[in-house]
């Protein structure tokens, strides 16, 4: 018999060039102009192009939320979303939740309940749990676990982290309506 | 929402903030898969594809001839060495012969990984298909094919019977079994059958070689660096001073990522490229091609009773999945054993355990190897006997465990243990006997695990300012042990934590140790580090007794001081007295874990000793689960898991809390849905996190801990044992009997999945029903 053919699903490289495309986007506050390959997914161009490897890779899958990152504010697996998609667009990272002096609450909640262990699936963890209190800064207990259900821990249990997003939501004054 | 879906409170744990935690939340640590070094190529790996065959032909020139591609290397470019514990049966790339899907015949560096893998997908393979070895029975059979032609062709070491397809077999005798049940009142017989599952760290492994002149540097996502680098010098012929294995943050591990696995590719690689090269491997990669994953098993059991339900005899038969070839898994019919014996009183056993080769993937150490499916087996056994007898399960338990003084079924005298404290703790959290709805239950399962006494060394100093630095070989997985030996070390030099850092995770600055093994880390190189800080403390004293003209035996070191016992007022800041030592003496320490020995046995015969049959400073739990399950669907669901664990003092609550958590939440994930399915071609047909169910956190049962903290002699520092294996152990045991209690049988096949408990409750679990449970009065007639 011969086998000839690849033995891994990913599909074989064409060798082809790809399109590369001049994008404009901003990541963490920061304005890049950058040229990509129309192939190129964002998490990759964030952690090879930008130096921001704070976003890991986990199963190129969209099943372990490793890559989390926000898309104009939106929770998104960066490593199924095609960099090119982002032209004009506001890219939130792990790297851009601290500010140079504090950690944010989010941060110092996680670390403080114990919900950090080999810290791989964190960065994208944090992330889904500050696009959940952007939106509901008073989630129940029940709206935490649908808002990180797209993150798995192997280390943790959860237990501690549905405890950091709790104690952060507790801690934060929510605004108070306005009035008219 | 019930009250399952509120986390446990941890109010009552101190606080601790772990060193690496700054940088594992600000997305600043870097992990392997992190680095880029200047002119680095990326590595690809051509594998078999197929499960069982005769290698033809592999030309490997349609990939040298890529633009772009710098290497690619076979088995004819390294040594050609054979290695593995136990057994020596693999090479790092296959030559002749490739037995499992995920076998490595080739490795290609190339400038981009799209590349690298057009590269390795251009590669011509051509075999002659061999017959496939896929079930653990048939692979007895004369008449099997075999997975190894000859093993005695191969460097044996140890106590390792084998012939045929079984890589080892152990066993257990201890008096007449048979006898026993001969005039027993009453005997029950039990099959279970478990699937392999994986480790499943987050972090899928990477590996970065860089060579310089004749020295390689590895980075790489190893639990265990000094395996790592002892792995390369075998297989590439190199001296340990020539190889350094750096470990960056690692993405948790299991046990998936003990052993040696593909430093040595890729260092051979990159020589060959003249180039840094960088391997990651994809989610399919870490589920097919790593030797190491959890065994599948096939466990007969027969327990003999009393008529009250005093076990008077056990007798069982295993068999483990060793898979294409042995990884470090020699020990595991022994631990299958134990494991199936369980910690009861038996004064009669009979235990026959047996790891055979398939073309499966290779099995090797995942979070105590063999124990979850060998207590899952021989709880929902306990259970069946609880029944035969009329007992509750709690009651029968407490009639045949394991107290302190007591004789085990391998014939171990134990010192002071905590299980019987553990039955009744978590059974009392969990309201054992409470009114529960129709579709729930509660079920136990208890356990044991052992220590393991390994070398290990440590070296500490402390600079002029008073700051202390740790150098230890222990490697950081995620469990919190490597951050916990700051206060060790802080606890005898009188400083505070914070003032000491831990240099960790490289092979040439460090003394050996067994890294994140064996839930090892504290267990050794903490007593390595408690010798290394205790010399600077006796250093410390001699000068402090000298300031303070005082006797150094009176010197007491704490909060930063060096006073006189009885006598705070007289005292020095340490930091004073490291100034002194900076421009005289300087204050250096090093450590080395005492070997410990394994307890001996009386009264009992074991066949294939792999260091498993007594139990050095055991370890003792229970888990009680409260789980709910649906019998239209047979989705089950777990709301409560309470846990007791004995594993002696606890040095990190924090810590010790999150691994218990994290190890219930994989044991649920192995009741219920995390199992590899194999097609008739011996390959994985779930390969994949879509297909392979981990827990997510809206799965997540509310976990309830507590400790009994029994002070253990001869064990880790201040008497603690190990921890962060044990949790994983019972939970599928508790599940499992939760659900029998529910539907009225026990689920013969784990994982435990919707489809089995609906099949189960149908009565349709037909493949397991010819050697279904029997249960029968026997003697008493």
């Amino acid at each position: 018999m011969t086998d000839t053919t690849s033995t891994s699903p990913t599909p074989a490289a064409s060798g082809a060039a790809a399109d590369i495309n001049a994008v404009s986007l901003s990541v963490n506050g920061a304005p890049y102009n950058v040229a990509i390959a129309t192939d190129r997914n964002l998490s990759g161009v964030l952690r090879n192009e930008m130096g921001l490897t704070g976003t890991k890779e986990g199963c190129d899958d969209c099943e372990c939320g490793a890559c989390m990152v926000l898309l104009d504010g939106q929770p998104i697996n960066s490593c199924s979303y095609l960099a090119i998609q982002c032209q004009g667009r506001e890219i939130t990272t792990v790297e851009g939740l601290a500010s140079r002096d504090d950690l944010h609450p989010l941060q110092r909640n996680i670390l403080a309940a114990g919900g950090v262990q080999c810290g791989f699936c964190t960065p994208g963890m944090l992330m889904s749990a500050h696009a959940l209190l952007e939106t509901n800064p008073e989630p129940t207990q029940e709206e935490i676990r649908i808002g990180l259900s797209g993150n798995l821990c192997r280390c943790t249990g959860y237990a501690k982290i549905i405890e950091a997003v709790a104690n952060t939501a507790a801690e934060t004054p929510v605004a108070p309506p306005s009035a008219g | 929402m019930t009250e399952a879906m509120v986390p446990a409170p941890s109010e009552d744990v101190p606080a601790f903030v772990r060193a690496d935690g700054p940088d594992k939340v600000t997305g600043s640590g870097r992990y392997t898969a992190d680095i880029t070094l200047t002119g680095m190529l990326a590595a690809k790996f051509r594998y078999a594809g197929v499960s069982h065959a005769r290698i033809t032909r592999l030309d490997v020139e349609p990939a040298r001839a890529i633009p772009g591609v710098f290497a690619v290397i076979t088995a004819d470019d390294v040594p050609d060495v054979e290695f593995s514990y136990g057994i020596a049966d693999r090479r790092l790339f296959a030559k002749d012969v490739v037995r499992f899907e995920g076998e490595v015949l080739a490795a290609v560096a190339a400038l981009t990984p799209e590349l690298a893998q057009q590269a390795a997908d251009a590669i011509i393979f051509e075999y002659d298909e061999l017959q496939v070895v896929t079930d653990l029975e048939a692979a007895l059979a004369d008449s099997s094919p075999l997975v190894h032609d000859d093993l005695d062709a191969y460097t044996i070491t140890g106590d390792t019977p084998h012939g045929g397809n079984v890589a080892t077999h152990s066993s257990i005798t201890v008096g007449d079994a048979g006898a026993a049940r001969e005039s027993a009142d009453v005997v029950v017989s039990s099959r279970y059958v478990a699937d392999a599952s994986h480790a499943v760290p987050i972090e899928p492994r990477a590996v970065v070689a860089q060579w310089e002149g004749d020295k390689v540097t590895v980075y790489t996502s190893t639990q265990v660096p000094f395996d790592a680098r002892n792995g390369v010098c075998e297989t590439l012929e190199l001296p340990a001073s020539r190889v350094r294995v750096i470990v960056p943050h690692l993405g948790g591990g299991f046990g998936g990522k003990c052993g040696f696995h593909y430093e040595a590719h890729i260092a051979a690689l990159s020589r060959a490229a003249g180039r840094p090269v960088k391997l990651v491997f994809s989610r399919w990669e870490e589920f097919v091609a790593p030797d190491r994953r959890r065994e599948g098993m096939i466990i007969d059991v027969t327990t003999s009773m009393a008529a009250d339900g005093t076990i008077v005899a056990r007798e069982a038969d295993i068999l483990v999945d060793n898979g294409a070839y042995i990884a470090d898994a020699s020990f595991f019919a022994q631990a299958a054993a134990m494991h199936v014996a369980g910690p009861y009183r038996i004064p009669n056993v009979r235990i026959d355990s047996k790891l055979i080769y398939t073309n499966h993937q290779p099995s090797g150490s995942v979070r105590a190897p063999t124990a979850p499916q060998g207590c899952w087996a021989s709880e929902l056994h306990t259970d069946e006997l609880a029944a035969a007898v009329g007992l509750d399960p709690l009651e029968f338990r407490r009639r045949n465990i394991v107290r302190t003084g007591d004789v085990g079924p391998s014939g171990q005298t134990y010192e002071e243990i905590g299980l019987e404290q553990c039955l009744e703790l978590a059974s009392t959290s969990a309201g054992w006997g409470r009114d529960l709805p129709d579709d729930e239950a509660l079920g136990v399962g208890i356990g044991w695990w052992p220590s393991f006494g390994a070398p290990a060394g440590a070296y500490m100093k402390m600079h002029g300012d008073g700051s202390a630095q740790i150098i230890t070989g222990a490697n950081e997985c995620g469990t919190g042990s490597v951050m916990t030996l700051r206060m060790l070390a802080a606890d005898e030099i009188g400083i505070d934590p914070s003032a000491i850092e831990l240099i960790y995770q490289d092979t040439a600055v460090a003394p050996v140790g067994p890294g994140a093994s064996g839930s090892q880390t504290l267990f050794n190189h903490g007593r390595a580090v408690e010798g290394a800080a205790r010399q600077i403390a006796d250093q410390l004293r001699d000068l402090a007794a000298d300031h303070l003209e005082a006797n150094a035996d009176d010197i007491v070191l704490a909060d930063g001081k060096a006073s006189v016992a009885g006598s705070p007022a007289i005292a020095v800041d340490i930091s004073e007295l490291a100034a002194t030592a900076a421009s005289g003496e300087l204050l250096l320490g090093k450590g080395n874990a005492e070997i410990r020995d394994w307890p001996t046995l009386s009264g009992s015969s074991c066949l294939g000793e792999q260091g498993f049959s007594s139990f050095l400073a055991p370890q003792f739990f229970c888990h009680v689960s409260r789980v709910r399950v649906d019998r239209d669907t047979g989705v089950a669901r777990v709301l409560e898991v309470h846990t007791a664990h004995d594993s002696g003092t606890i040095l990190n609550p924090m810590a010790a809390h999150g691994q218990i958590e994290g190890g219930v939440m994989m044991g649920v994930g192995q009741a219920l849905t995390e199992g590899t399915r194999h097609g008739d071609d011996a390959r994985q047909l779930n390969p994949a996190l879509l297909e392979y169910k981990l827990q997510t956190i809206a799965d997540a049962p509310s976990i309830h801990t507590q400790f009994v903290e029994i002070f253990t002699p001869n064990a880790g520092p201040k008497g603690s044992k190990g921890l962060a294996e044990a949790p994983n152990v019972p939970t599928a045991a508790s599940v499992g009997n939760a659900i029998a209690a529910v539907i009225g049988k026990p689920v013969r096949r784990l994982p435990m999945t919707a489809e089995r408990v609906w099949e189960a409750v149908e009565g349709l679990d037909q493949p397991d029903s010819s050697t279904d449970a029997t249960t029968y009065t026997g003697g008493a007639q």
